[in-house]
């Protein structure tokens, strides 16, 4: 067959370029667009928070003079007496979302290898669909306003939106070995953006015909995708006859780590024939590393705390920033959703950069550690920003690129080095759970953030909001200060040597 | 709409349900006084006649004339508060348009385009457009993917 045989001809090259069959690119874009759906729902409910306040309360009553007539029009919402409370409710709403999004995965993690990817993923996208359906569009069509109801769709929706990460990330890895991981997933993980820039687009457009409709679209929009996944999702070569990518990749990974710095030696080949055998055999009994396994691998915990830090600004960012450009400026929400968009092209451009920066230096930690400390002066730039809609585009914009940036590196820079430790090679469930664990972990910051936003920003203002989000930011460089240091010295060691060898 | 002699103390309660009155009668009734938002909702009020102790719903602004008589007193011609009062009508929020109540009293209905609760909601939503579009896409892409994907699949 031709095709294996290609990928053993060429193990050093990054692989891309075997990588062109029309299932790959297929696989690519279906994971990709539908975990951007998945995305794309969240930021819905983000970009519509004013809307929703204003749905639930009465109007404000400001004068002394008499009330607004007719009643039904200006007073009759009582869900909650005033913005305030409504806001604090938002906050619980996002936090609940996170822990629950965080259980799921934690979850997904465990038992994710033993389904169909293809059943799990679709399933996912269709009920998540469905639940955002009932929160946003029959609760206004119904006039049913009920805290409780409120609070269980969105803890069901965590569970359910939680699937849909680590079958993406289970499916790409199927399809896209280890060689070829640098640069396609730096790529790929800009999905997430996306999704934000999909979901601000969609609800910019549709929240003038009520914030219900911004539901409605983003939840039959994730539905189809889910539909057309169900009946387009390869999730694996094996399915149409192409061979597993695991092999091979496998003992290729081998010799680019016993040959550091990577050089594209030919005698490779010939050892990989030998090796492939042996393989095989391997690989038919992966070993399954328990959770609290996966937990003590080295850099699993330090990574998992730093993640937890910066998720929390991301997603305080994500699920935040209309909502603060609209209360703090005073600009319309549909203007200060589009002006959102920004931070999300600043990300995928620094997540992108970023990984191939670390690509060519073959290190990830100090490149991160560079960029998270610009990220903190960003951010002090960004809270004394002027009430100009340019000026503040382009400082959202740098602030994505320095903040995105590290984020999505680390998300896709876990798949690629947690899973080439010696410990873990070739063990696919390990994969799933270390994400899942890592992932999870950093959920649960950004849940904890959630609250901590709303009641930062009741009781201090907005620019203690900023204060404590560069206090995690700098938390996230001490997380991973071990990790650079140890990279840097290998980084001046291989520098020494290459030296000596001139 | 004729109340007169009917020994009323106080407004009756079924009053408020007569707001398609033009001319109203509530002469020789031992009212005391008229709370504020009795005559809400009669847009269509032109005479209202009144005993003596009570003043005219709204002041006498809100009247074009006000003629007092011996036993009581008549308010005619109901004005637009919308415009003789300026500092009523700019109580109206964003997207609503300041609309008569009754004498002296102002209502704040949504301007044109808008609707719904707080006048938030501005024209229809393209339904029917939409459905149509999201439906073809969704069915000609899945026909597609599984035409050139899913149809070699050999299930596990």
């Amino acid at each position: 067959m031709a095709v294996p045989g290609s990928l053993r001809r060429q193990p050093a090259n990054r692989g891309l370029v075997s990588h062109c069959t029309h299932h790959h690119i297929v696989v690519f874009l279906l994971t990709f667009f539908s975990y951007s759906l998945l995305h794309a729902s969240r930021k819905t409910f983000s970009n519509v928070k004013v809307s929703i306040s204003s749905q639930w309360t009465p109007s404000p009553l400001n004068s002394t003079a008499s009330e607004l007539r007719p009643y039904e029009l200006w007073n009759s919402s009582h869900l909650f007496p005033n913005a305030e409370e409504a806001t604090l409710f938002l906050g619980t709403l996002d936090t609940i979302f996170l822990f629950s999004y965080a259980v799921g995965l934690f979850v997904s993690g465990i038992v994710g290898d033993r389904l169909n990817l293809r059943w799990v993923l679709s399933f996912g996208m269709c009920s998540s669909a469905l639940v955002v359906f009932s929160f946003g569009t029959l609760t206004e069509w119904l006039h049913f306003y009920n805290k409780w109801f409120y609070c269980c769709l969105w803890v069901v929706n965590g569970l359910l939106q939680s699937t849909g990460w680590p079958c993406v990330v289970a499916v790409m890895g199927n399809w896209f070995g280890k060689a070829g991981r640098g640069f396609v997933f730096g790529l790929w993980s800009a999905c997430a953006s996306v999704g934000n820039i999909l979901g601000a687009f969609l609800a910019s457009c549709v929240l003038k015909y009520g914030y219900e409709y911004a539901f409605l679209v983003t939840a039959s929009v994730q539905f189809a995708g889910g539909v057309i996944v169900f009946f387009g999702l390869l999730t694996s070569p094996k399915e149409v006859g192409l061979p597993e990518l695991g092999a091979d990749e496998d003992e290729v990974s081998v010799e680019e780590d016993a040959n550091r710095p990577l050089m594209g030696s030919d005698d490779v080949d010939d050892d990989d024939r030998n090796y492939s055998i042996q393989a095989t055999d391997t690989d038919n009994q992966p070993k399954a590393i328990g959770f609290f396994q996966a937990c003590c691998l080295p850099g699993v915990v330090l990574y998992s705390l730093a993640y937890a830090c910066l998720k929390l600004v991301n997603y305080s960012f994500f699920f935040w920033l209309p909502f603060y450009l609209s209360n703090n400026f005073g600009w319309k929400e549909a203007e200060a959703d589009q002006l959102s968009i920004w931070y999300d092209v600043g990300g995928i451009i620094g997540g992108t950069v970023q990984g191939l920066i670390s690509d060519v230096l073959q290190k990830r930690a100090p490149v991160l550690a560079v960029s998270l400390l610009f990220a903190v002066g960003s951010l002090f730039g960004y809270s004394r920003s002027p009430n100009s809609k340019p000026i503040n585009a382009v400082i959202m914009a740098i602030t994505g690129f320095f903040i995105g940036g590290p984020s999505n590196m680390i998300s896709s820079a876990i798949s690629a080095d947690l899973g080439r430790q010696d410990l873990v090679r070739g063990s696919s469930e390990a994969l799933a759970t270390v994400t899942g664990i890592v992932d999870g972990t950093g959920s649960i910051g950004a849940a904890v953030g959630q609250y901590l936003v709303s009641l930062i920003q009741e009781n201090l203002g907005w620019m203690w909001v900023f204060y404590f989000f560069i206090l995690m930011t700098s938390s996230t460089i001490l997380f991973i200060s071990p990790l650079i240091v140890r990279e840097v010295r290998l980084l001046l060691h291989e520098r020494r040597l290459r030296m000596l060898a001139e | 709409l004729d109340l007169s002699n009917c020994s009323l103390h106080s407004v009756p309660l079924g009053l408020a349900e007569a707001t398609t009155a033009i001319v109203l009668d509530l002469t020789e009734n031992p009212l005391t006084a008229l709370p504020n938002d009795s005559f809400l909702g009669f847009i269509h009020l032109q005479s209202l006649v009144l005993p003596l102790m009570l003043e005219c719903p709204g002041g006498r602004d809100a009247w074009q004339n006000v003629t007092v008589d011996s036993s009581s007193r008549l308010c005619q011609g109901q004005r637009n508060p919308c415009n003789s009062s300026v500092e009523l009508a700019w109580l109206c929020p964003e997207n609503s348009v300041c609309a008569p109540d009754g004498p002296g009293l102002i209502q704040c209905l949504c301007d044109k385009p808008f609707h719904g609760y707080k006048c938030l909601r501005e024209d229809t939503f393209p339904m029917l457009l939409f459905g149509g579009i999201l439906g073809t896409a969704t069915v000609s892409l899945s026909l597609l993917l599984w035409g050139t994907q899913r149809k070699k699949a050999k299930t596990p």
